[in-house]
């Protein structure tokens, strides 16, 4: 069996490469699949700045239109100022055009529900019932409705976070931030934001064309120039996101990354220290959430992976913070969304609240190192596989809802398999890097890889 | 029966029911391949399906690596025009002509600002049925470039070629409908330039078409009230793209699209004698007013390409269809109705003559134009029987565009439509009753 390794169709929605897989026909078809399934509504779109966005574009808004849908086009912005221009212009739906963290020559459609989130898996496999039958709305004539390009989105969202949270308290000091929005499509809102929050602002990476000056996601290896530039600028914090903007990273006012898992972290120091109530995160997250979550006696619930889930699982539970690992800070005063200029007006507010340093603050925070591998394993294996890590720590408590995590007395072991690629990831996470490295080599092999 | 047409001129549906956007993507992207990527205009009329398919067709031009330029909505002839001035690879043009506004169709311009011909539109469809386009990477694919006015442009090259300080001078009331189609951008402008006293009607390209794109007699009342309110010198009629003019008189009388070409070219002719090229459908009042000059006419195929390549083949003075397009060789070789007007207004500056005295001296020959809807798979045999026909009754036949006989009383042309499945028949006589008679003549024999 031969896999197309550049097209990706599934329940997050249509992921490929420009120029090999990634066709103006099949977007167009996508487009216009998703314009007979929100029944010729208004469906906003925005995209990231990557070099394919707009031809991908005008795909969508042919099959939107030919619909009947009326598109609103936000033009270059992050994934969540479209979620939250779906809310707020109560369309009834939206297209995101960005592949996130992925390399260059990908690019993907993102589907957005008129609540502002992601289609829920059952939305999204109407909408492949949809696509794959290929019978879609038709309109013609004067039921034809057009295209508008619409400026000023981005200050939209600006204002709804200032508006939530406010400006920075006055201090004798302005905090100083060094941001790198990887020439994504934060670049130009997210300098506005933390300006408009009362900060000092240095922008490093901040010109959307297109051009990765790194690998996108915001990972600690990815981010040697932020942290040179956060201490030649003796900054107090250095921000990093990914290209289309949902995740946030965060370097210390030592120059030194925090490890994204500690932007959600943060986020919910702040937001609890404010307001009690439930949290949410998933299954793959740091358990420095729920001791922080303890600490303010608020609960906990962990979700499957992915962000649908997790947005599911906060308004199942009114949580007042959420998110993922990943950096990405889910607040929903603002946004149901994954949302960077949400994580940093947060954790700006943190510090200058506190008036602590990023160091001061997680001197106080549990320490935790997670631990990442993944093995090649043909899906049909996955299955006996996760068998195996049932049986072998069938003394410790297990969670099987997403593969399997085994809760260890001192940290945990996540085994599962990917939705996307072939492979089987174990993540494990401990006190310690070397107790960490240690749980992932032993469930290796013990699941004779 | 689908009322989708795809052929050697492109493409062309209703949007909502054929013409999909898959099928514009598809196309553009063929297009793209063809021309081995470079940079393509873009225009479209006022239809609204045009920004549906004005997306699709950027969608599949920056697919296949295509740097684009957007003109926006401008007459087809404006793109033609830039497609030279832009130094261009080619162009599309997002247009059904004269059909009604629920359709729409691609047409597709060379290098040069000329349509494909028939062989570059089989090579076209060729890709296009293949389905392997050139795709570009991530590093290679283009952007939409910023647009640029067309239609300022267009005013320019035609003030270049006619007297217009003269046409200034007289000041001449000029009505004009431009069925809120893309002329409503281009040829108020172009009349003001001229110092006309300007009465447009149907000049907002943001409202419906008022009446069919179709510039002929049953089209033109609302022009013939204005020109006879408004005491015009003349009333030009458009449709959606540019490309076909009708007239009407200073009488306000309605003139059959046919007389377009007979009143150009006997304004043509008596300044410059030489080759008209024309189609084999076309009225023969231009052989009576050729003849008078001794000028020669060339008759080619239906279609604009043929007259471009056969004004240059024939270095033609002038070239026409009577459906109303008209090419005038210095500005371009391509059918363009502001040229037609700049043409005929210079003359009425010029000689003080009025359109009913130049009428008074041209032919009128009746010509009666029927359509046959066929089956898109009969459109060929049905002509095969006609032919069939013919040669039993040892008819003889012109087989220059499907079947041209000529009889005593006048003749019959036959052909498969380009653009819709349906059978065309032409008859021309001087008289209204040899005209039924011919129809019904050659009615009879195609039911055969």
């Amino acid at each position: 069996m031969r896999a197309i390794p550049t097209l990706k169709i599934s329940i997050s929605g249509v992921r490929g490469v420009v120029g090999q897989s990634l066709t103006p026909k099949l977007l167009t078809r996508f487009a216009q699949a998703f314009g007979t399934h929100t029944g010729s509504g208004t469906i906003v779109i925005g995209r990231d700045p990557r070099t394919s966005g707009e031809m991908v574009k005008h795909a969508v808004v042919a099959g939107l239109l030919s619909t009947g849908s009326r598109v609103i086009d936000i033009g270059v912005c992050p994934v969540p100022t479209v979620q939250l221009q779906v809310r707020q212009r109560r369309a009834q739906g939206g297209i995101a055009i960005t592949a996130s963290h992925n390399p260059a020559e990908w690019n993907a459609l993102k589907f957005i529900g008129a609540n502002g989130l992601f289609l829920d898996s059952g939305q999204a496999r109407e909408l492949l019932d949809i696509y794959h039958q290929g019978e879609y709305t038709k309109v013609g004539g004067a039921e034809l409705r057009t295209v508008e390009e619409v400026e000023g989105a981005t200050d939209l969202h600006i204002k709804a976070i200032l508006d939530a949270l406010g400006p920075l308290p006055q201090s004798q000091k302005k905090l100083r931030v060094v941001l790198d929005s990887c020439n994504g499509a934060g670049s130009l809102v997210g300098p506005k934001l933390i300006e408009a929050l009362g900060a000092e602002v240095i922008p490093i990476n901040v010109t959307p064309d297109g051009s990765f000056p790194r690998p996108a996601e915001p990972v600690p290896e990815n981010l040697g120039e932020l942290c040179r530039a956060v201490k030649e600028h003796k900054a107090d914090v250095g921000f990093a996101q990914d290209m289309d903007a949902d995740r946030l990273a965060i370097v210390s006012d030592h120059g030194e990354p925090i490890g994204e898992d500690y932007t959600l972290v943060l986020a919910i120091l702040h937001v609890l220290g404010r307001e009690k109530g439930p949290v949410v995160a998933n299954l793959s997250t740091t358990s420095a959430v729920a001791d922080i979550a303890k600490r303010f006696d608020c609960p906990v619930f962990l979700t499957k992976i992915g962000e649908v889930n997790v947005t599911d699982a906060m308004q199942q539970h009114q949580a007042v913070i959420g998110g993922e690992g990943n950096g990405g800070v889910i607040y929903p005063r603002i946004n149901f969304a994954r949302d960077s200029l949400v994580g940093m007006a947060l954790v700006l507010h943190l510090l200058a609240e506190s008036g602590k340093s990023v160091t001061e603050l997680l001197e106080d925070i549990p320490r935790y190192t997670i631990v990442k591998e993944k093995m090649t394993c043909p899906s049909d294996r996955i299955p006996s596989v996760l068998r195996i890590v049932r049986q072998e720590f069938a003394q410790f408590p297990l969670d099987t809802r997403d593969g399997v995590k085994v809760i260890l007395p001192d940290g945990w072991l996540l085994v599962r398999g990917s939705n996307t690629e072939p492979i089987i990831r174990v993540v494990a996470e401990a006190k310690s890097e070397d107790r960490a490295k240690a749980i992932v080599s032993e469930a290796i092999s013990k699941l004779g890889f | 029966m689908k009322p989708l047409k795809i052929g050697i001129t492109g493409v062309r549906g209703i949007v909502g029911e054929t013409f999909t956007p898959e099928l514009a993507v598809e196309f553009a992207e063929s297009f793209g391949t063809y021309l081995d990527r470079g940079r393509i205009l873009v225009c479209r009329d006022t239809r609204p399906s045009g920004p549906m398919i004005r997306s699709a067709v950027l969608a599949g031009l920056l697919a296949a690596g295509c740097e684009v330029v957007d003109l926006g909505t401008c007459p087809t002839p404006s793109m033609q025009l830039a497609v030279k001035w832009l130094k261009a690879d080619g162009g599309i043009a997002i247009t059904a002509g004269h059909n009604p506004w629920q359709w729409n169709a691609l047409k597709f311009v060379r290098g040069d600002g000329l349509y494909l011909n028939a062989t570059q539109g089989e090579e076209l469809l060729d890709i296009f049925h293949q389905g392997e386009f050139a795709k570009a990477g991530w590093d290679t694919i283009k952007q939409t470039i910023q647009p640029a006015d067309a239609i300022e442009e267009h005013v320019k090259v035609l003030s270049e070629s006619f007297a217009v300080e003269t046409i200034r001078s007289k000041k001449l009331t000029v009505a004009v409908d431009c069925c809120n189609g893309a002329c409503s951008f281009l040829s108020p402008k172009w009349l003001a330039t001229l110092g006309c006293e300007v009465l447009a009607v149907n000049d907002n390209p943001s409202a419906p078409f008022p009446h069919s794109p179709e510039p002929k007699p049953e089209t033109m009342a609302q022009l013939c009230a204005v020109v006879k309110a408004g005491r015009a010198a003349i009333g030009f009629a458009h449709d959606a793209d540019g490309e076909r003019l009708g007239i009407v008189s200073d009488l306000g009388e309605p003139l059959s699209e046919e007389m377009t070409l007979a009143i150009a070219a006997d304004i043509r002719l008596r300044r410059k004698i030489g080759t008209v090229v024309t189609n084999v459908s076309t009225s023969s009042a231009i052989d009576i007013v050729a003849s008078r000059y001794g000028a020669n006419v060339v008759r080619v195929p239906v279609g604009q390409a043929y007259i471009s390549e056969g004004l240059i083949e024939h270095n033609g003075v002038l070239g026409g269809e009577g459906s109303g397009g008209i090419t005038v060789p210095e500005v371009h070789m391509t059918h363009d109705s502001a040229a037609a007007m700049g043409l005929i207004l210079e003359h009425l500056a010029q000689t003080g003559e009025r359109v009913s005295d130049l009428l008074s001296g041209l032919p009128r020959l009746t010509t009666l134009k029927h359509n046959v809807t066929v089956a898109p798979h009969r459109l060929y045999s049905v002509l095969q029987e006609f032919r069939a026909v013919m040669d039993q009754e040892r008819i003889e036949i012109d087989s220059t565009d499907g079947i041209k006989v000529t009889l005593p009383d006048g003749w019959v042309h036959v052909r498969a439509s380009n653009t819709e499945s349906m059978i065309r028949i032409i008859v021309e006589a001087s008289e209204q009753a040899a005209a039924r008679e011919l129809l019904d003549w050659a009615r009879d024999r195609i039911k055969r």
